[in-house]
């Protein structure tokens, strides 16, 4: 839910990290937040538990300057991925303009990847959003764990298991090299704009 | 040779379990390590086999430690004022709505993160604005129960019983509110009334007409109008396996029911862990019978109180 404050020439808009428990989506916001210092406009605020786990959310606010005249105003969260935080991740979620569903490179968690991007779709749909419709990008991560000792799924793999039907754009990364970090976050914000063109266009 | 492929095998295996264990991946480290084990057991000839399952289990008993470090971590503490102003400015939408309405959105938001005591406070504020008088009230009542402080609420109401912000309708329909939520606690307690004045009647008549606008009351859930009254849950283990259970809800919140288990039924009480997912579950409420699935939030005892002993279950409501 995109707010247009004509008074003030700013658009809000707001991008929502998804994806199952543990898969790095908090390491993802950590990355942006050291990397992207000048687009950062606030600070990075954690709501965790036990074990680093998140338990509300992250949120981070970035401003990535001007389009025609509009500030554009960036509220970036992360949902908690844990399977228990069922409704938590529901509120987080309201309002979303954009996601970045994270996937989880590591074999042992192929079903929790599925699983959560079917939560995703159902809590979507019951603020009325289609998963096929809603500026969407994928993150396949902690790919530097291949080549090493762990069964680790390839990107082909997961592509299949994870985009085969909504074919968006798709990004490899390591949130803890920061590798694709900053390409996944871009694509995903260009998406969003690019919706944002074309309602105003529409309405 | 065989025995090499083995010691490789248990290698890889303890590999994999510390970089799940490292990565916070619990349950996932914990079936390596087992399987670890149980191959180590079955092959008597490993060397120093004894050694290495002593080993192991000093890793598992480390990794049980965080499972349950983590299971025991409160699941809506109260956090920091700086995160709820950010919950009470985030999350409150609709930028088309008056201020006053992003209040009451922003305070909902707040019950909603379990910030029960701050939600108060600021529906507290809000029994100030004529429209969200009722809603504000009945929140706070809520909030007061979800905090299981009882006393607090009916102290708030009696309070509110003799100050003049409330018409005698209002505190009518607080009462009954109030009293329904008691009975889902099992408490049965009858709410002492306003003594009205005769000469009160007239200026009573004209709320009404008021009152009349606030029929819709936002909700704390979108599943708030189904009152769930019990749950019947197909067990599928315990001495009840198969069968059909039917459980008194004790309180709702919005989608999340909680339900009361007598502390020595421990055999029914396995049943329910956090995270636990119930496909099939009949939802009986006073307008329908529905079956939907629902998840465990949290299972935890009461360690005060007349219940102390017994097990507080809170189950969401998954609606399809
Ligand atoms: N090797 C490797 N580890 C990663 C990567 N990204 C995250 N991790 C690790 O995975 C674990 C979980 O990372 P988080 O960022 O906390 O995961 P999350 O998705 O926020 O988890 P929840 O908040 O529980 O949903 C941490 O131990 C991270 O260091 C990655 O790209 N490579
Ligand atoms: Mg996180």
């Amino acid at each position: 839910m995109a707010i247009f404050k004509l008074k003030k020439r700013e658009i809000e808009c707001k991008i929502v990290y998804y994806g199952p428990g543990r898969c790095g989506k908090t390491t993802n916001m950590e990355y942006i937040f050291k990397a992207y210092k000048k687009q950062v406009i606030g600070e990075m605020i954690s709501v965790d538990t036990e074990g680093d786990r998140t338990l509300f959310f992250d949120f981070l606010p970035m401003g990535l300057g001007t389009i025609k005249d509009f500030d554009i105003k960036v509220q970036v969260y992360t949902v908690p991925g844990q399977v228990q935080y069922r409704s938590t991740r529901k509120l987080v979620l309201k309002g979303v303009d954009g996601v970045i569903f994270v996937s989880d490179s590591l074999a042992v968690r192929r079903e929790k990847n599925m699983l959560s991007l079917k939560d995703l779709q159902h809590n979507l749909k019951e603020y009325g959003i289609s998963i096929f419709k809603i500026p969407l990008v994928m993150q396949h991560n902690k790919r530097d764990l291949a080549g090493q000792d762990v069964p680790v799924m390839s990107v082909e793999q997961m592509e299949r298991d994870l985009n085969r039907q909504l074919k968006v754009p798709s990004f490899p990364a390591s949130a803890i090299t920061g590798e694709g970090v900053g390409a996944t976050l871009k694509e995903c914000l260009k998406l969003t704009l690019l919706s944002f063109k074309k309602q105003i266009k529409s309405g | 040779m065989v025995h090499m492929n083995i010691a490789r095998k248990i290698k890889t295996l303890l590999q994999e379990a510390e970089l799940y264990h490292s990565q916070g991946l619990l349950d996932e480290a914990m079936v390596k390590y087992n399987n670890a084990t149980e191959i180590i057991q079955s092959n008597e000839k490993i060397k120093s086999r004894q050694n290495l399952i002593d080993n192991i289990s000093k890793k598992i008993l480390a990794l049980k430690g965080d499972i349950i470090k983590i299971e025991k971590a409160p699941k809506k503490p109260e956090v920091s004022a700086k995160v709820q102003d950010l919950i009470k400015k985030m999350f409150s939408f609709s930028p088309d709505k008056d201020d006053d309405a992003k209040a009451l959105d922003g305070a909902i938001a707040l019950a909603k993160f379990g910030q029960f005591k701050r939600a108060i406070l600021e529906f507290n504020e809000l029994l100030k604005k004529d429209s969200l008088r009722v809603v504000a009230a009945k929140s706070m009542l809520r909030c007061h129960m979800a905090l299981s402080s009882v006393n607090e609420a009916v102290a708030q109401y009696e309070q509110w019983l003799s100050d003049d912000i409330f018409s005698t309708n209002q505190l009518d329909k607080l009462r009954v509110f109030f009293e329904s939520i008691l009975t889902k606690e099992g408490i049965e307690k009858t709410l002492p009334r306003r003594k009205t004045p005769a000469d009160n009647i007239e200026s009573e008549m004209e709320m009404v007409g008021v009152d009349g606008v606030q029929v819709k009351v936002p909700e704390i859930e979108d599943y708030e109008t189904l009152d769930i009254n019990s749950i019947g849950i197909t067990m599928d283990s315990g001495p009840q396996e198969g069968q059909v259970v039917e459980f008194k809800v004790r309180f709702q919140l919005g989608n999340v029911v909680s339900l009361l288990l007598p502390g020595r039924d421990k055999d029914l009480i396995e049943n329910f862990k956090a995270g636990d997912v119930f496909n099939d579950i009949q939802y009986y409420s006073t307008v329908a019978l529905f079956n939907a699935s629902g998840i465990v939030t949290s299972v935890k005892e009461i360690k005060v109180g007349p219940r102390r002993g017994d097990y507080c279950v809170d189950i969401e409501v998954e609606l399809n």
